[in-house]
């Protein structure tokens, strides 16, 4: 019993100084570790640890969280995790601004650019001509048509809460088609091997900067030209009755966020957060060094690291 | 035999006509009435009562009122994480320790495993072991190790408290029975909503959520073996002079230990089959990188990592069970310390060695990356070519299917008016159990159709329908085919182990590939696993058909085929019945699973609440799930209960 | 004996169902079988009363179902009986609260079950030490007791065994063996031997009256084989229904069953070797001359004198006195109560 207690007793000592230690250390970024998400897609892994390891050789203590893409907004709010690399427009918009308004920190974007949309496979062009236009594609609904769909092309959708609105969009535009909702990415990759494997015509979701356009040659169906008024005016486009009468938009924005306390507890590491910018060609480059050349992550930062040293240098600056 | 026919054929002239008439009776009026009346076809949904959203609100509510309460506790199993984590692949860089060797793993699993089963066993252990480090999968592994060992304790201790409080009060038992039966139909997914809401991400909530998975056998385990210590060693305890706690530790515990390492074992398969699902709330480890392989679609190298998982569950299974079988040796006295403890010692003796090694070659402390092998390249080539070659053929069948079987299911279920699916159920159990059993689907059902869950709840239906008449078609067949031959028996077996261990999500990726998403492509994934009890069941029962009464059908003159159609299969009617609720079971259990394929059924909705933090809808849809195996499971047991008292085996 | 008893059990019930108490109480404390009968309560030991002396082996015998099995239980409080009083040398035993039952258990009594009821994952004997251990002896005391409590049922060499390694004989002489090592006053069978062969049955049933003639214990023991009831018994008590249908010495319970009930156990049994001469002689007086019997003796060992004797022969107690006459047709009525009528 005795023993116990003391154990108990030095265990509270060591607390105690741990905490003198953190709040001692305020002035100059603290010894804990900062909470980098990483998220289960490769340009995101790999920035998260090129970023994590540029910290860790400057002496910051870097601990990687792995986090759902909605939930890891509750947990920037709330200071559970420090910074996240990339913030997705299309789909994370929403529960960002969420996150800014919860106390969470907008960190400034990327000069990369972000697009979601209808998404074809090069090889098409011949079976459906006057692609990438989506009335081409809307002629071409026939050769789209499965058991399941009926006469009506198939297009194979993003899981149903990613928050589109492409069942909308078919109807608003009138088309030929049915969106078939799969649960997950890693759903919409295999329908798209399987058929590029088979040269079968498929219409999928997609999105850039990722690993599909280093593996598979296609391109995005063109839909009528995004404006904000799309969304909120029925009278706008070719439907005078209906929004999401139009494509997303082409440019969207890839921003970071961080945690409130990043910039309170590590001033020197937010600053550099805050310098950090990547470009497109720069998060292709990274992630086919993972989905093409098959490394980890971890040595492909090591790798991208080496290779742009004068980038990330002036970061630093 | 002639007697216990004699009773069937009586019940069975007797019951079905005027109940049958009845039930179509009724059920005709109620497709009548719902042409009439709306209500009574579709639940409007005006009348759902929002139960989601309170839900939903109480557990943010809650979240933040017991976030000090939680953090705490999140806190103190990060304890012995940290520690196993910290022992087995981290070291403690502050004090300058390493992990251990991946040697020291290697041959202490292999010593351990000589030490509970002897050569064989050991060899199991330590090639698994090897295995892990030999495919690069070091690291990960260990990280699913340390989950795997920190939770099972904590969740065979926590097991073993509920039902030993079980075994001494009834209300208890009773209380807990419910709330078992309930969680081990939830589907594990199921628990990661409430768990992330409450603990947040990481390998904590991935433990808490396993171990809410893993505690109910464990605790039934426990009943069951106090339950069944021989009165007389009881009796012994008490006349000894036992307190109560001296006959719970020395008598009631130890005499019950088989029982309890089965419940041990049950505890450590369910922990590896969270492994990859809690890697949804963010544990790392095997699971993590498997589901990266697949968003990926690196499938070979997610084999790779799916062997992994199911070799680590392959050994602690093989262990757990010879540890079960060991018996207490005689130790000859004056036998000396080392002698006695020559595994520990020899155990020390690896580390040490081990460790000063790795100091010298530090490819004994981190296996190099440079003698790691792979086999994904060629399964990836595998699975590509089956896509390409098989599609050919397969396509016709798909559409077959999909027009002539799923399409019109999945329509007339839709059509369906409410009162007709909750009447069903009813009248089946007010038929087999009276108006106990015939409330149970109204009230459950209700539920969630009054929580507005009523077309998910159709869908799901429909896909488990699907499934299991797909499962009794091919499973029954193939237990026969396994109780008529050695051969096949040992081949099926094989193969029905191998499915169930094997991580559920490889699956998807050929099946979606050959299948597409579709509804088809979510039966042949539940197929997979749910065919498994149809097929042992129907072995079993088989097995078990009195020898004496086989002989005498043959004595009789039956050829084969009229034995096992009047004999056996009547005989083991009950057994199959259970295969047949298993199989439900497990195509349940599927559903969340299917979820990543992409169906609108309540799998989808516990899917699509998870990251939204939706408790409401998660929990719920959940429960909906465990709600139809519950229904199906009382329903099934009341008939397979009433089959063997008319057989006379009840 | 005259001592005062050991064990008394007054107006003993064990009545199962929904509410026994309440039961017992509607029906003025003495149910009638129709009662049981109709509001489904089950009278598994009714209004049984009876007192143990000590040194004496009382035998409870019956057939299943018949109660014994709960009456120990009630006595020992494995079950607690429904009413009624059970005084342990005096003392209410229904009164004791769970710590002095355990005191009673730990020192007092001892107990031997039908299946044997041994530890499976401990030795012989950490099994025979057990009750010291749980009463908190140390080590080198209970293992030196549990030894020597080893070597008085011959297991001497076995004490590292487990007991799936012994056979059913050998497990039961562990069972007895670890009942003893308390050193208890009061000691409990409970069918200790029916489990096993006959043949070893025989045995151990002689390695039980070797036991007790060294120590002397007052001994409860249950049976349904009434041949073990005569071989071993001082008492018996017949039970049927949960009652107490007779409880006598063998011999009166043969020359006097109480019902036909009991009639039908007796009249198998070897009266040669249970009667006396004393109890079947006549009470006139025959002049005592060179041959007479004791009438203490069985009359099987008197038989062979009696039936070649033509005259009634003269019957004397322990002092030499005459008590009585036997003859060649008493002789026979005796040994043969069914051919003679």
């Amino acid at each position: 019993m005795r023993a116990v207690t003391r154990f108990v007793k030095s265990g509270v000592v060591g607390a105690a100084m741990l905490a003198a230690g953190a709040t001692g250390a305020s002035a100059q970024d603290s010894s804990d570790p900062i909470r980098i998400i990483t998220n289960n897609w490769t340009s995101q892994l790999v920035l998260s640890n090129v970023l994590g390891q540029i910290l860790q050789a400057q002496g910051t203590n870097v601990e990687y969280k792995s986090s759902d893409t909605q939930l890891q907004y509750t947990a920037l709010a709330g200071g559970d995790m420090d910074f996240q690399v990339e913030v997705w427009e299309g789909s994370q918009a929403e529960a960002f601004e969420k996150a800014l308004a919860g106390g969470a920190v907008d960190y400034g974007a990327h000069e990369a650019v972000t697009r979601e949309d209808w998404w074809y496979p090069k090889y098409m062009n011949e079976m459906c001509p006057g692609l990438p236009d989506w009335k081409a594609l809307d002629a071409c609904a026939g050769k789209l048509a499965t058991a399941e769909t009926g006469s009506k092309g198939r297009f194979v959708g993003p899981p149903a809460d990613w928050g589109k609105h492409y069942s909308e969009r078919i109807q608003a535009l009138k088309m030929n088609f049915q969106e078939v909702p799969v649960g997950q990415a890693a759903t919409l990759w295999a329908e798209l091997q399987a058929a590029y494997d088979r040269k079968e015509p498929i219409v999928l979701f997609n999105w850039t900067p990722n690993f599909i356009e280093a593996k598979f040659d296609g391109q995005f169906v063109e839909f009528p030209v995004y404006e904000p008024a799309c969304l909120s005016d029925p009278k706008w486009g070719s439907n005078p009755d209906a929004v999401y009468d139009c494509g997303a938009p082409a440019k969207g924005y890839l921003k970071k966020a961080g945690s409130k306390q990043l910039g309170e507890k590590w001033p020197k590491a937010a600053a550099f957060l805050k310098k950090v910018n990547f470009t497109n060609p720069q998060i292709a480059a990274a992630a086919a060094m993972v989905d093409v050349d098959g490394m980890t992550p971890e040595d492909a930062a090591k790798k991208w690291i080496a290779d742009n040293e004068a980038v990330w240098k002036a970061w630093l600056q | 035999m002639t007697s216990s026919a004699a009773v069937v054929r009586p019940a069975a002239a007797r019951a079905p006509p005027l109940d049958l008439i009845a039930m179509v009776a009724v059920l005709a009026a109620l497709l009548v009435l719902a042409q009439l009346v709306p209500v009574f076809d579709k639940w409007p949904e005006a009348l759902v009562i929002p139960v989601r959203g309170w839900v939903t609100d109480f557990f943010a509510w809650f979240a933040q009122t017991a976030k000090p309460v939680t953090r705490a506790i999140a806190w103190l199993l990060a304890q012995p994480l940290a520690l196993v984590e910290a022992l087995l692949y981290r070291g403690i860089p502050a004090w300058k320790w390493p992990p251990l060797p991946w040697p020291a793993i290697v041959l202490g699993a292999a010593l351990l495993g000589h030490w509970i089963g002897g050569r064989p066993l050991a060899l199991l252990c330590g090639l698994a072991s090897f295995y892990l480090a030999l495919f690069g999968l070091w690291p990960d592994a260990m990280q699913t190790l340390a989950i795997v060992l920190v939770t099972v304790p904590l969740a065979a201790i926590s097991g073993l408290l509920l039902g030993i409080w079980a075994t001494r009060s009834r209300r208890a038992e009773r209380v807990l029975n419910v709330i078992f039966d309930v969680m081990q139909a939830t589907p594990h997914m199921a628990y990661l909503g409430p768990v992330v809401i409450l603990f947040g991400f990481g390998q904590v909530p991935a433990m808490l959520a396993t171990l809410g998975f893993a505690l109910p056998p464990m605790a039934r385990c426990t009943i069951l073996g106090i339950r069944t210590v021989p009165r007389d060693v009881i009796e012994a305890g008490h006349m000894a002079g036992c307190t109560p706690l001296q006959l719970l530790w020395k008598v009631e515990l130890p005499a019950a230990e088989r029982t309890l390492l089965l419940g041990l074992n049950q505890v450590v398969m369910q922990t590896l089959a969270m492994a990859v699902i809690a890697s949804l709330v963010g544990a790392s480890g095997l699971g993590q990188k498997l589901l990266f392989s697949l968003q990926q679609l690196q499938i070979g190298k997610a084999v790779e990592q799916g062997v992994a998982i199911t070799l680590i569950a392959i050994v602690l299974d093989r262990m757990t069970q010879a540890f079960m079988r060991r018996n207490p040796q005689r130790i000859a006295p004056g036998t000396p310390w080392v002698r006695r403890h020559r595994y520990l010692v020899a155990f020390g003796v690896l580390v040490v060695v081990t460790i000063a090694a790795a100091r010298m070659f530090p490819a004994l402390a981190i296996y190099p990356k440079e003698l790691t092998l792979s086999y994904g390249g060629p399964i990836n080539d595998a699975v590509r070519w089956i896509s390409r070659n098989l599609f050919p053929y397969v396509k016709p069948i798909r559409d077959s299917i999909t027009i002539w079987l799923l399409l019109p299911l999945r329509d007339f279920y839709l059509f369906l008016p409410w009162p007709v699916v909750i009447g069903i159920p009813a009248m089946i159990g007010w038929h087999f159990g009276g108006w106990r059993l015939a409330l149970l689907p109204v009230g459950l059902l209700g539920f969630l159709m009054l929580a507005g869950f009523w077309t998910p709840l159709m869908l799901t239906l429909y896909l488990v329908t699907s499934t299991t008449v797909l499962c009794v078609i091919i499973g029954i067949p193939l237990g026969i085919w396994a109780a008529r031959r050695p051969l096949a028996a040992r081949i099926i077996n094989t193969v029905c182990d191998t499915l169930q261990t094997f991580p559920s999500f490889i699956y998807l990726i050929p099946v979606i590939m050959l299948f597409q998403t579709s509804d088809l492509s979510n039966v042949i994934a539940m197929l997979a696993y749910a065919t498994v009890p149809a097929i042992r069941f129907t072995y079993l029962g088989l097995l078990r058909v009195p020898q004496a009464t086989v002989e005498a059908a043959t004595a009789a003159g039956a050829t084969a085929a009229q034995r096992l159609r009047k004999v056996e299969l009547p005989i083991a009617f009950p057994e199959i019945l259970l295969g047949i609720n298993q199989t439900i079971m497990m195509a349940l259990a599927m559903v969340a699973i299917t979820a990543l394929i992409g169906s609108r059924d309540l799998g989808q909705e516990i899917y699509k609440a998870l990251p939204g933090a939706d408790t409401g809808r998660g929990l719920l849809a959940g429960l909906g799930i465990a709600f139809i195996g519950i229904i199906a499971d009382r329903l099934i047991g009341a008939w397979a209960q009433k089959r063997k008292k008319e057989l006379g085996m009840g | 004996m005259t001592a005062p008893a050991k064990i008394s059990c007054r107006h003993l019930w064990k009545i199962f169902g929904p509410d026994p108490q309440g039961f017992l109480k509607r029906h003025g404390e003495a149910p009638k079988d129709e009662d049981f009968a109709r509001e489904n309560y089950i009278g598994a030991v009714r209004d049984v009363s009876f007192d143990v002396y000590p040194g004496e082996i009382l035998i409870i015998m019956g057939l299943s179902g018949s109660g014994k099995s709960t009456l120990i239980r009630a006595i020992t409080r494995l079950n607690d009986p429904t009413q009624g009083q059970i005084l342990l040398d005096g003392n209410d035993l229904l009164k004791a609260t769970p710590a002095e039952l355990i005191d009673l258990r730990r020192h007092k009594m001892g107990m031997v079950f039908q299946h044997f009821g041994l530890l499976p994952h401990r030795s012989v004997l950490s099994n025979v030490a057990f009750p010291l251990e749980v009463r908190g002896a140390a080590r080198e005391e209970r293992e030196t007791r549990a030894r020597e409590m080893i070597k008085l049922v011959g297991l001497e060499g076995r004490e590292d065994y487990f007991p799936r390694e012994l056979s059913g004989g050998q497990q039961q002489r562990v069972g007895i063996a670890r009942s003893l090592a308390v050193e208890p006053d009061i000691w409990f069978l409970d069918e200790p031997f029916s489990a096993l062969d006959p043949l070893i049955r025989r045995e151990m049933q002689d390695e039980f009256l070797r036991l007790q003639k060294l120590l002397r214990k007052t001994i409860v023991f249950i049976t349904h084989d009434f041949d073990e009831a005569i071989r071993l018994g001082d008492r018996i008590g017949i039970m049927k229904d949960g009652r107490l249908v007779q409880l006598a010495t063998p011999e009166d319970m043969v020359s006097a069953p109480a019902d036909d009930y009991v009639r039908e156990f007796t009249r198998n049994a070897p009266r040669d070797r249970i009667l006396t001469v004393g109890a079947v002689a006549s009470r006139e007086h025959v002049p005592v001359n060179g041959v007479n019997v004791l009438a203490s003796a069985k009359i099987g060992d008197a038989a062979a004198l009696v039936l070649s004797s033509d005259k009634a022969i003269a019957v004397i107690d322990a002092d030499g006195k005459p008590v009585g006459a036997i003859d060649r047709k008493r002789m026979i009525a005796a040994l043969y109560p069914d051919g003679a009528r």
